[in-house]
């Protein structure tokens, strides 16, 4: 008994789970200004006319490349500067070292929202709103990443970096030709989520990207969702949006999953 | 000299390497080359040092010095000391997001805390495709809760919303999810607990899979029943983890925002007004960024006290 209700129990709360995500594609490809109801839908009609609809009507594709640009510039840059700071963090000896360090942890306990009207403050005075440096440096300053890097660095073994100094390899050399490789799958695993965690962001973009065309994708989203359009044309836009978090997703899923298992990855 | 080990904080490392910590040389290395360690070390800190000066500390000082003024992005300000806080204190709007938020917290934790422990425990039992399983409830926290709130409001549509449609078949309804003021949390909270379940669900599970087989096994030959070995041993053994899973939650649970922007506009009648969103208000609708940031120190604080509980009743993590 008990052997044939566990399996039932799971495979119903995996469907709970994956109707959002169904119904959202099926509105999507159902026709425009039909009936929604979910008995309603008839895959012969399924039709791409939403996504054209959408991709022509609104700048979701500027927004597209703002998410894109806003993601992919904060990965590169969060990886090599927190590398580098968590490799002097974790090998080098130099004044203050502890005190930064933990003060930079504890920025941790410091929500966002908390700070949000000064970062906005400092930002504009800078002439940073609706700018892409504006939307991108303020997030760099990322803690986790930086402890992260700390504690993996810590366990390489100092006789590698001793050798390639008795080799007379600069400190850079030493970085980029012993560091970087030994550290790859931490920074593809933080890679990943950083990029995540900046593709779903909200409120940050929200008030920096004033204009349409600095919207980020999920910024679009929202503001679609405000306006008049068909709840088709939405669902095709939001499909859009979650196409790369799917594709990381499928790709990746074991490396994320574990990893949020062991080191407790949050944004 | 051994190699610095005070003060770990709570995650264990990632994929641990092979080879142990190598205990460092005894005594110092001569004075240059101490200099030089310490050069190479500030240069390579250099570039997040000072983004976390411009970008962390400058705004956490700024927020608190700014919350004691009347700024307003353009025109004069002054320093007015603790008036913004004293507003608080009369501010009906405050007190009723505060509640909002006290009240959106109390359903959202407990709902997500039984999801991700109720999935965690099926999965620590399947014997087939857990990987599978595990992928499909970790899939909603991949993605935005921007997109988690459209595709919800569509199912708690009055009209063709699938929820009521659902509901139809049993002769219920349709319930206007959004838009009645008692139902509108209870909505929201199920969709943030949809999109996030998936990561408490991984801790939970990762902490279940630490539990000594033999503790269980035992409970078994001393007869224990499924319901027995979950009350007496899995859960006490559980409970940091749990612990720690229920603060974090928590803590998110404190800084809703988006789910309702999107969703509700804080409606109806601000029934779903957090304190984030009075805080997004105060700031970019009324620019009014000294009372905000005032609103932001309450939020700060708020989270202080959920993590101070954290670190009494658990402890250090190691």
């Amino acid at each position: 008994m008990a052997r044939l209700r566990l399996p039932a129990l799971l495979v119903l709360v995996a469907l709970v789970t994956m109707t959002p995500f169904v119904v959202m594609v099926l509105v999507a490809f159902a026709p425009a200004g039909g009936r929604t109801l979910p008995g309603a839908f008839d895959l012969t009609r399924a039709t791409w006319e939403n996504f054209s609809a959408v991709l022509s009507g609104a700048d979701i594709t500027r927004w597209a490349v703002n998410s894109l640009v806003y993601s992919l510039v904060s990965v590169v840059l969060i990886l090599l500067f927190s590398s580098m700071a968590g490799y002097a963090f974790a090998k080098k000896r130099f004044p203050g070292r502890e005190l930064l360090f933990w003060s930079f942890l504890a920025t941790l306990m410091v929500p966002f929202q908390a700070t949000l009207i000064p970062y906005f403050v400092l930002v504009s005075r800078l002439g940073g709103v609706d700018t892409y440096w504006g939307l991108i440096v303020p997030t760099l300053a990322n803690s986790q990443a930086v402890f992260l890097m700390r504690q993996f660095i810590r366990q390489l073994p100092d006789e590698l970096f001793e050798a390639a100094k008795i080799d007379g390899a600069s400190e850079w050399r030493i970085y980029t030709t012993v560091v970087i490789p030994l550290i790859t799958p931490v920074l593809a695993t933080l890679g990943v989520f950083v990029f995540l965690w900046h593709w779903n962001d909200f409120l940050w973009p929200l008030v920096i990207g004033q204009s349409s065309h600095m919207r980020t994708l999920t910024v679009g989203l929202a503001t679609l969702e405000g306006e008049n359009v068909a709840v088709n044309q939405i669902m095709a836009g939001a499909t859009i949006t979650v196409l790369p978090c799917l594709l990381v997703f499928g790709l990746l899923q074991r490396y994320l999953t574990d990893s949020i298992a062991t080191t407790g990855l949050k944004s | 000299m051994t190699a610095s080990t005070t003060g770990e904080l709570a995650a264990p490392t990632p994929e641990p390497v092979a080879v142990p910590d190598p205990p460092r040389p005894a005594g110092r290395p001569p004075r240059p080359v101490r200099r030089r360690e310490a050069r190479v070390g500030l240069l390579f800190v250099a570039p997040m040092l000072l983004l976390f000066l411009v970008f962390r500390f400058g705004p956490t000082l700024g927020a608190a010095f700014l919350s004691l003024t009347d700024y307003r992005l353009s025109g004069d300000w002054r320093f007015i000391g603790v008036e913004n806080y004293a507003r608080l204190l009369e501010d009906d709007l405050f007190w009723a997001s505060l509640g909002v938020t006290a009240l959106y917290t109390l359903v959202f934790v407990p709902l997500t805390v039984c999801l991700s422990l109720g999935t965690a425990l099926l999965l620590h039992r399947a014997v087939w495709l857990r990987g599978f399983f595990r992928g499909v409830f970790f899939l909603p926290y991949v993605t935005s809760i921007v997109l988690a709130a459209v595709i919800w409001k569509w199912i708690y549509d009055v009209e063709d919303g699938l929820l009521n449609a659902a509901l139809g078949v049993l002769s219920l309804g349709p319930f206007d999810f959004l838009g009645d003021e008692r139902l509108v949390l209870p909505a929201i909270a199920v969709t943030s607990a949809w999109k996030g379940f998936g990561y408490s669900m991984l801790i939970l599970l990762a902490g279940l899979q630490s539990i000594p087989r033999e503790v269980t096994e035992a409970a078994v030959i001393d007869g224990a029943t499924g319901w027995q070995r979950l009350r007496w041993v899995t859960l006490p053994l559980l409970r940091p983890v749990l612990f720690f899973v229920l603060v974090i939650e928590a803590i998110g649970a404190f800084q809703v925002f988006d789910a309702m922007y999107v969703m509700t506009a804080g409606g109806p009648v601000r029934a779903s007004y957090s304190l984030v969103y009075l805080l997004y208000d105060t700031g970019f609708k009324f620019f009014d960024f000294g009372y905000a940031s005032a609103l932001g120190l309450v939020l700060f604080l708020v989270v202080l006290v959920f993590s101070l509980i954290q670190r009494r009743l658990i402890g250090r993590d190691d």
